[in-house]
């Protein structure tokens, strides 16, 4: 295969780990800012001038936290990618949950 | 003699690379407010330094991404080695020297350039002129990517577009989601989502830029017959390379921070998550694949593509035309510098010509830093509102 080809062929690959990853991960962050305002109410949320606002939903705090928990675990996991690369390790998602190996 | 003015310069390079490519990582940050200006240097600073010494690969065999002045294993080639390595030790002397020159020149134009490609394209030009056109590696065998094709040039047609697009969507999708919820509320929320994102960046660098340098240093260590090992570099070369480059980022190239984060885009908070999140995902997921990048053109990509991506932002496509320009000329200008280099130190011959060309460099260094001193931008005023003064006298003219 030539250069071009090669080059294309990452490409995609780079680009759908981009919006499901990079894209994707800050959407979620969105949801649970969003979930967060949903939870505390009045203030936190547009609502017209004079009015007291919306009521705070407890609900919308826990929404937020799983949100938040799933975007650090992926840092995490981003983290431990960088490090386990340099050290000469490959993460590995073939048990579905990640483990190291040895590059082969 | 000449080992020791190889083993400064390519510190030299390491330490402008630090401080060219601050404004990657930390740009958004400074320019949203999520961290002070000298918070976010030293932040990046400290994650560079450690991304130096978590990376133990060796990076040994950089150069043979584009130019065959090594076998494959990391030695040096014999041929080059007959005059007890001065033929070598110059060509990366009078490259490196290429590169520091043209970093300096876009630091002071205050262009984010490619460090890498400006290394690349030192070492290009001084192959050419020391070896020929055969010395360089422009294609590779084709079993993969290789080559200035394949290492320098299709990346960096295609890295910049695919961040640019991924932080367009993920702009997108933020402020899209986040209708409803008041400004202030979601500003806390992405300050904090940023400085993560953009540690990320900052680690990153610091795995990657570090290690070309280290491989650079002990390359010329070997030609030099001072060091044998191919499958390590040697400690104080491994601290000093990660120091160099931590300490150019703490010295923060405020210029290129100044226009990345102030005069691609007008960045709100939710923006400067996404071009980092963007940038930290495509140069990890790139690195992965041995899809060699340049950081800062990804940043770029990014900022730019969240400038597309939120709806009524002013995106200044003046800036970002001479930012690509730059990227275009960044390895021809570098590799021109590199051979003229070479074609010096060739002339005045041996030690006195390295020292030449090394003064040279010093001298010219020192002339960019006056000029700089005319228009300082630092820490106070880096985000100080952008004027587009300079613009229109460089459309007339």
């Amino acid at each position: 295969m030539g250069n071009l080809t090669l080059a294309l062929d990452s490409a995609w690959k780079i680009l759908l780990a981009g919006l499901l990853l990079g894209a994707g991960l800050p959407a979620v962050f969105a949801v649970g800012i969003r979930s967060m305002a949903y939870g505390a109410g009045g203030d936190a949320e547009a609502h017209a001038t004079g009015t007291p606002g919306p009521r705070p939903h407890p609900a919308g705090r826990i929404g937020a936290y799983a949100c938040f928990a799933v975007v650090l675990l992926a840092v995490a996991l981003g983290i431990t990618f960088v490090v386990a690369t340099g050290f000469g390790k490959e993460l590995s998602f073939e048990h579905i949950y990640p483990t190291l190996t040895g590059k082969d | 003699m000449i080992l020791t003015l190889v083993v400064i310069t390519a510190l030299g390079f390491d330490f402008t690379n630090g401080f060219h490519d601050t404004a990657n990582a930390m740009a958004t940050s400074i320019a949203t407010g999520a961290l002070r200006p000298k918070v976010a240097v030293l932040l990046s600073a400290v994650l560079n330094l450690i991304g130096a010494f978590l990376s133990i690969e060796v990076a040994l065999t950089v150069t043979n991404a584009v130019v065959n002045i090594q076998n494959s294993d990391g030695a040096p080639r014999p041929e080059l080695l007959a005059d007890g390595g001065t033929a070598l030790l110059v060509i990366v002397l009078t490259g490196v020297v290429g590169g520091i020159l043209w970093n300096l020149l876009t630091w002071l134009l205050g262009l984010p350039s490619s460090s890498s490609h400006a290394l690349f394209g030192g070492l290009i030009g001084a192959t050419v002129a020391g070896l020929g056109w055969a010395g360089v590696n422009w294609t590779g065998d084709g079993s993969k990517l290789d080559g200035v094709l394949g290492k320098v040039v299709l990346p960096a047609l295609m890295s910049p577009l695919i961040a640019g697009v991924v932080a367009a969507a993920g702009t997108w999708l933020i402020y899209r989601i986040t209708v409803g919820v008041a400004a202030r509320f979601t500003d806390n929320g992405f300050r904090w989502g940023q400085i993560g994102s953009a540690s990320l960046v900052s680690l990153a660098h610091g795995t990657n830029d570090a290690q070309k340098t280290m491989g650079v240093i002990t390359l010329a260590l070997i030609a030099a017959g001072e060091w044998s090992d191919t499958e390590d570099i040697p400690l104080w070369v491994r601290v000093s390379c990660a120091l160099a480059i931590a300490l150019g980022t703490y010295l923060g190239g405020w210029r290129i921070i100044r226009t990345l984060g102030k005069g691609l885009v007008e960045i709100a908070p939710p923006q400067g998550f996404a071009a980092e999140s963007a940038a930290a995902t495509v140069i990890l997921t790139s690195s992965h694949l041995g899809f060699a990048l340049s950081t800062t053109q990804v940043a770029t990509g990014s900022i730019l593509g969240s400038g597309v991506g939120r709806p009524g932002a002013t995106v200044r496509w003046a800036v970002a035309g001479r930012m690509v320009t730059a990227w275009l000329i960044t390895l021809p200008a570098a590799g021109l510098t590199g051979a003229l280099m070479w074609f010096g130190a060739d002339l005045i011959g041996g030690v006195a010509g390295a020292a030449a060309v090394f003064v040279l460099m010093l001298a010219a260094a020192a002339v960019m830093y006056r000029l700089s001193r005319r228009s300082p931008v630092d820490h106070q005023n880096v985000n100080d509102e952008w004027q587009d003064a300079r613009e229109p006298a460089r459309a007339a003219g």
